[in-house]
């Protein structure tokens, strides 16, 4: 743009005079500044930008204000809500499916991560490795992602029957397993989720994990193939420092992600057995849709989002080191 | 300074989108004073659903003519849990709306419907609907929040096929639940399916346990809803018999998740013997899920040590809370026109039938009458020739249900309840060694704590 191209020789006139004349020097720089602003099209861009900015405000930032106003408040929809203060957050903080939610959740996300987060990083490498029909391996690993979640659960559902001519079952036992319950008892039904989670997940991972590989410069393998490096030591000593910065993104974006578990405890056990699948978000959902008592929903979304920020900072602090370039 | 075209443009998009975000809460007029009045109509068949759409839209144009003060505004919502506060807060629900039974009360209590009390004095229907059935929807100072359209006693549902494979006569199902036992054994010993199945998730664990509850004598909530009562014997009784057949007998299989999708479709597949449900479970087991219809039996819920009653099942219209007097005279007027006529006129009723039939609805399934017994015998009567049900296979539940008592569902805060029931349920199902006395307790206190809010 022509304007903004001349903008920096606009002030400095203005500053020379303004320090000779003392105390009409700050009104005068404001004034000449607006117009300035104003000549460079300012108004333009606000104009331009207002759209995006109000549809942002009420669509994103709107339920987001509802919603912490709503955790205050005792509303059944239709009439005037009335203010309870902090009402909510005592009766979410006292429900006694509150600590049994969060230790599941916990659980869910410290399986999730391990055994789900290294996966992806390792078939990505070794992908990265194959030479030739590269795109098979891509498509395969990608394909459970397009899946939309809800045939894959309830497909894994029939897979995961506890019959004995169940199929995973029916394979345990050709190799003589005895039948495993799987979602019917509380010690398996978590570690079952985790498994359909990790399998629909990791396609995602996988793709951006190949994008950032791409990244890393080839000469450096040469030179440790010089240096009669072999095939471990190099991902562990170059492939892996060249990507840390993607590998802390996603674990952050993972643990996020993996805290906010709805869809899979909802479909495939409700929250059974004996609430040892019931998550904070499933637990929110029942507060909401099942009980009506919208309060106590936003109260622990509220509750959930800022143990989520604190997290996140906490992360960003910890790691800022390690993820520097 | 002339105002660039850019300028121009990203004012008047500014300005459109203002325009929207302000059309977005703008409510929509009311012709109040007039004497004419608008309500809008929910339930109206999809698309799909070609027959009964065009029967319901028929329908909607003859109440029209016949009450030209009346304007009807038809919408496809229907009720579902996750959308109806979404629909409250938008101010987007229907003036009248079908619910199942198992929401009136929570809805009464969280003042999302409307007080019928006066509207039903007005109109000719206040006292023609069935009281015993009307109590769903009251509350316990004796107001009305709800017409209740259809209505059915749960009971026994069971696979003749498996009973008459496993040596057992289809026309005699299990009265008590020493016979459940004994029938489910034979079934799971005889065929391999699981003899007997229970809901355990998804808050209709809770639901089928207070059935079973009410069957071995026990309440859930004394009359008040303030104290909960179900941690004594008859619940412990009840849950001591699923596990004795899941453990001793090893006849409910291993699938301890039920829900209502998953139970109808293992029974219908054949897989399930019996598990408690009312007649309509009828549909999603034959229309939905491909069961030949010669195999569904139902009989009256079995009971423990007495002739102790059953829960109700079934639905009722409500009418949104914003709606005014006129409104909502209006809208019993819609539905009785619409829903109750059939007991009144003979060729409604045979007209709503056909439509029915024609779509590959179930006609004829027994349930229990919404308003007098009378009517209900002559709709029956006059519906004869278009029934396509299995009449003969409703006969041990049609001899039993009708003397059978009802018991509402527990007067407060009923899906809380369900909801810590679940679990204990569940526990009953996948521990050999559940503590039965200590589960319930646990409960009892849980939900103990939420009756106060």
């Amino acid at each position: 743009m022509v304007i903004r191209e001349q903008a920096p020789t606009v002030p400095e006139p203005v500053e020379h005079r303004a320090t000779t004349r003392g105390t009409a020097r700050p009104q005068a720089r404001r004034r000449n500044r607006f117009a300035a602003w104003y000549r460079q099209g300012g108004p333009t861009v606000v104009l331009f930008a207002l759209p995006v900015v109000l549809i942002f405000l009420y669509f994103s930032w709107g339920p987001i204000v509802n919603g912490l106003v709503m955790s205050l408040q005792r509303t059944n929809l239709v009439a005037p809500a009335q203010w309870v203060g902090l009402g909510n957050f005592q009766y979410v903080l006292a429900d006694p499916a509150l600590g049994q939610a969060t230790v599941n959740t916990l659980y869910f996300t410290v399986l999730a991560i391990v055994f789900g987060f290294p996966l992806p990083i390792f078939l990505a490498v070794s992908m990265a490795e194959l030479r030739g029909r590269s795109w098979i391996y891509t498509t395969l690993a990608y394909l459970p992602v397009i899946v939309p979640p809800v045939v894959s659960i309830l497909l894994w559902k029939v897979f995961y029957d506890s019959s004995a001519d169940g199929l995973f079952n029916s394979i345990f036992g050709l190799v003589g397993i005895p039948p495993q319950p799987w979602l019917d008892s509380p010690a398996t039904a978590m570690p079952s989720i985790v498994l359909e989670a990790t399998w629909a997940a990791s396609g995602t991972a996988v793709i951006i994990y190949l994008a950032a590989l791409t990244s890393v410069r080839t000469e450096l393998y040469e030179a440790a193939e010089l240096d009669g490096a072999g095939i471990w030591s190099r991902v562990w000593h170059i492939t892996l420092p060249q990507i840390r910065g993607v590998i802390l993104v996603m674990l952050l974006l993972q643990i996020i992600g993996t805290m906010q578990l709805f869809t899979e405890p909802y479909l495939f056990t409700g929250g059974g057995p004996q609430g040892a699948t019931t998550t904070i978000l499933l637990l929110i959902y029942n507060y909401a849709f099942v009980n009506g008592d919208y309060g106590a929903a936003t109260a622990l979304s509220v509750l959930l989002a800022a143990g989520l920020c604190v997290l996140s900072a906490v992360y960003q602090f910890t790691t800022r080191k390690w993820s520097t370039d | 300074m002339k105002p660039s075209r850019k300028a121009v443009v990203a004012a008047a998009s500014g300005v459109a989108v203002l325009a929207a975000l302000v059309g977005c809460s703008s409510s929509p007029g009311s012709d109040a004073g007039s004497g004419k009045v608008t309500i809008t109509i929910g339930n109206r068949p999809t698309t799909s659903d070609a027959d009964n759409r065009a029967y319901y839209d028929k329908q909607v144009k003859a109440f029209e003519k016949a009450n030209p003060d009346i304007t009807l505004k038809p919408s496809e919502t229907v009720w579902d849990a996750s959308t109806f506060q979404a629909l409250v807060a938008g101010g987007n629900l229907p003036d009248v709306l079908s619910v199942p039974f198992t929401e009136p009360q929570g809805l009464i209590a969280r003042k999302q419907v409307a007080d019928l009390t006066d509207a039903l004095k007005q109109t000719k229907l206040g006292g023609q609907l069935n009281p015993t059935v009307l109590k769903v929807a009251q509350d316990s100072g004796g107001h009305t929040y709800g017409v209740p359209i259809t209505a059915y006693s749960v009971g026994l549902v069971y696979n003749r096929d498996l009973f008459t494979k496993a040596g057992l006569d289809p026309d005699k199902p299990p009265a008590t639940w020493d016979e459940v036992r004994a029938d489910a054994k034979q079934i799971a010993q005889k065929t391999g399916a699981v003899g007997y199945a229970q809901l355990s998730t998804k808050n209709q664990g809770g639901w089928m346990f207070t059935t079973q509850t009410y069957a071995f004598g026990g309440t859930i909530e004394n009359a008040a809803g303030t104290k909960v009562t179900f941690d004594d014997t008859p619940s412990k009784d009840a849950l001591q018999a699923l596990h004795d057949m899941r453990w001793t007998d090893q006849s409910m299989g291993t699938t301890t998740l039920y829900d209502l999708d998953s139970m109808a479709q293992g029974f219908a597949a054949g897989k399930i013997g019996m598990f408690m449900s009312a007649p309509d479970q009828y549909s999603a087991s034959v229309v939905t899920n491909g069961m030949d219809p010669k195999n569904f039996g139902v009989g009256g819920l079995p009971q423990n040590g007495g002739d102790h009653g059953t829960l109700s099942g079934g639905s009722a219209e409500v009418v949104n809370p914003d709606a005014t007097a006129e409104q909502k005279v209006a809208a019993l007027k819609w539905i009785q026109f619409f829903y109750l006529t059939k007991y009144q006129d003979q060729s409604v009723a045979v007209a709503q039938a056909k439509a029915q039939a024609a779509d590959k609805q179930p006609v004829g399934l027994p349930g229990l009458p919404v308003m007098g017994a009378d009517q209900q015998a002559k709709y029956d009567e006059w519906i004869k020739p278009y029934v396509n049900v299995p009449v003969s296979n409703f006969d041990p539940y049609v001899k039993v249900a009708a003397d059978q008592r009802i018991i509402p569902e527990p007067p407060a805060q009923a899906q809380e309840v369900y909801a810590a029931l679940d679990p204990v349920v569940q526990a009953v199902l996948s521990d050999q060694n559940a503590d039965i006395p200590s589960l319930l307790s646990k409960a009892a206190t849980t939900v103990q704590a939420k009756l106060g809010r």
